[in-house]
């Protein structure tokens, strides 16, 4: 085995924890006091964006877990009194189980198919947290604000998406290596 | 080498039942930190507490790049219209040298009437201004997050203010960070008065941008334009504080728009009234604080 530099070692780890880290500036920006008129709508499902381009890429930098705690997180800073905790937390682990299951199929398609599931997801995660919220205090809520939010997340997408993709380790001809458990399916142990 | 083989096969579909059984296992801890928050919202306060305590400082430094970005548009969209800025000002100074003046004359005329009538005024309020270092606006929320908590002397229930009007009150203190709710939040729920006619009604937030105005009495007197005001039922603010003006009397009820421009929040006060109210635990101080605002 080959010793390791510092440079490299310090690389393995920034690579290693950039997407929990990303996923952290992105629940913190979501709080951010933004004047823009339509961006600062878009804010609160920064961290889905970021869920959902990081389960694409790179599945096992984001695990499980960690999606629990950044949605507990985001709840809690978010949340004003009444709100339920932990739904964010359902939503990105549900995500991440959608995208890590149709990863194959999601890797390979053209750019417009993936901002569609983009869009598919983003819609399903919007739609959760607001029936929970109606469900947990029991009065309706206009779905309209965060049907906004969702649209402008969604036209976000193709500026921010890409360019956090980059962040993915180069692998030689960008073959999936094994390392990438997560994307062999059950079938592929032959 | 079958050993092997089927060792190897039966490692995988171990692992595969894992990982099945971590996303089942996942989605039951999300819904049991939902259920616990559903059952015991003081622990669910507490650890917003904590959270916000523990966010603001980075939030603040995340913020800071960002306000220094919504300065320099303000500050190109102000450059623009600077002469028409100008032109406004000088009217509007004209029109307030005017107010000026009756105030004073009503200043003074009120010492002298209250002199007449023995008039004790309560306790003289005390401010505390905080800056405002993170949204807490969702579609679901309508707040904001301050760099001031208990350790600044900042209580839940009081009344936060800007120079227009009344924004919201202190829901959560941490000890250096505090969360407001603005008057358009949907929890939101203000006595208040509407000034011209001294009707008595509450003004209940909706999420939107012109919260909703339920008239305890009567909807005739009420029309668009009317100042609304804090009535100080309930206890927890004191009257007269400016809310808003009403922009739509109708069918579809009536609706208010708040002074404060929520949009464009940077600092307001934390004003405690010395009001015994609803959500006050301890009893406020007898002694009236020292006037003149603390700040940060």
């Amino acid at each position: 085995m080959r010793a390791e530099g510092t440079l490299a070692i310090l690389d393995r780890w920034g690579r290693a924890a950039l997407p929990g880290l990303t996923l952290l500036l992105a629940v913190l920006l979501t709080l951010a006091p933004l004047r823009a008129p339509w961006l600062s709508d878009a804010l609160p499902l920064l961290p889905v964006l970021v869920v959902f381009q990081f389960s694409l890429v790179s599945p096992e930098r984001l695990p499980g877990p960690l999606l629990l705690a950044a949605g507990v997180l985001l709840d809690l800073l978010l949340g004003g009194p009444g709100a339920p905790v932990g739904v964010s937390a359902l939503g990105f682990v549900l995500m991440r189980a959608a995208i890590v299951a149709n990863r194959r199929y999601l890797l390979g398609v053209p750019f417009p198919f993936l901002w569609f599931a983009f869009a598919l997801l983003t819609v399903g995660f919007v739609v959760l947290v607001w029936g929970f919220t109606v469900l947990w205090r029991w009065s309706p809520l206009d779905l309209a604000p965060a049907l906004v939010q969702w649209g402008v997340v969604v036209v976000l997408y193709p500026v921010l998406g890409p360019l956090l993709a980059r962040a993915r380790p180069r692998d030689p001809l960008n073959v999936p290596v094994q390392a990438r458990g997560t994307a062999r399916g059950p079938g592929d142990a032959s | 080498m079958a050993i092997r083989d089927d060792f190897e096969a039966a490692a995988g579909q171990v692992r595969n039942v894992v990982q099945r059984f971590a996303l089942a296992l996942l989605v039951v801890a999300a819904f049991g930190i939902m259920l616990v928050g559903k059952v015991d919202t003081v622990a669910v306060e507490h650890a917003r507490v904590v959270a916000l305590d523990l966010a603001v400082p980075a939030i603040e430094a995340v913020a800071r790049p960002v306000a220094a970005t919504n300065r320099a548009i303000a500050d190109l969209k102000e450059f623009a219209s600077l002469r028409e800025e100008n032109a406004r000002l000088r009217e509007e100074n004209a029109r307030l040298l005017a107010w000026q003046t009756a105030a004073r004359r009503l200043e003074n005329e009120n010492e002298r009437l209250r002199e007449l009538s023995r008039f004790r005024e309560g306790p003289e309020a005390s401010y505390i201004t905080a800056r405002l270092v993170g949204d807490s606006v969702s579609a679901y929320v309508r707040g904001a997050l301050l760099n001031v908590g208990r350790g600044g002397g900042v209580a839940p229930g009081q009344a936060v203010v800007t120079t227009e009007g009344l924004a919201g009150r202190i829901a959560e203190t941490g000890e250096n960070s505090a969360r407001v709710l603005f008057v358009t939040d949907v929890n939101s729920r203000l006595p208040v008065q509407v000034e011209r006619t001294r009707e008595r009604a509450i003004l209940a937030g909706d999420n939107s941008a012109q919260p909703r105005l339920t008239l305890l009495q009567t909807v005739a007197g009420v029309q668009p334009g009317d100042r609304v005001v804090t009535s100080g039922h309930g206890g927890s603010f004191p009257v007269g504080i400016p809310v808003g003006e009403v922009v739509a009397a109708g069918e579809g009820g009536v609706r208010v728009r708040p002074f404060a421009d929520f949009s464009r929040l940077e600092f307001v006060r934390v004003v405690d009234f010395g009001v015994a109210g609803l959500v006050r635990t301890t009893p406020p101080s007898p002694q009236p604080a020292p006037p003149g605002a603390r700040s940060r």
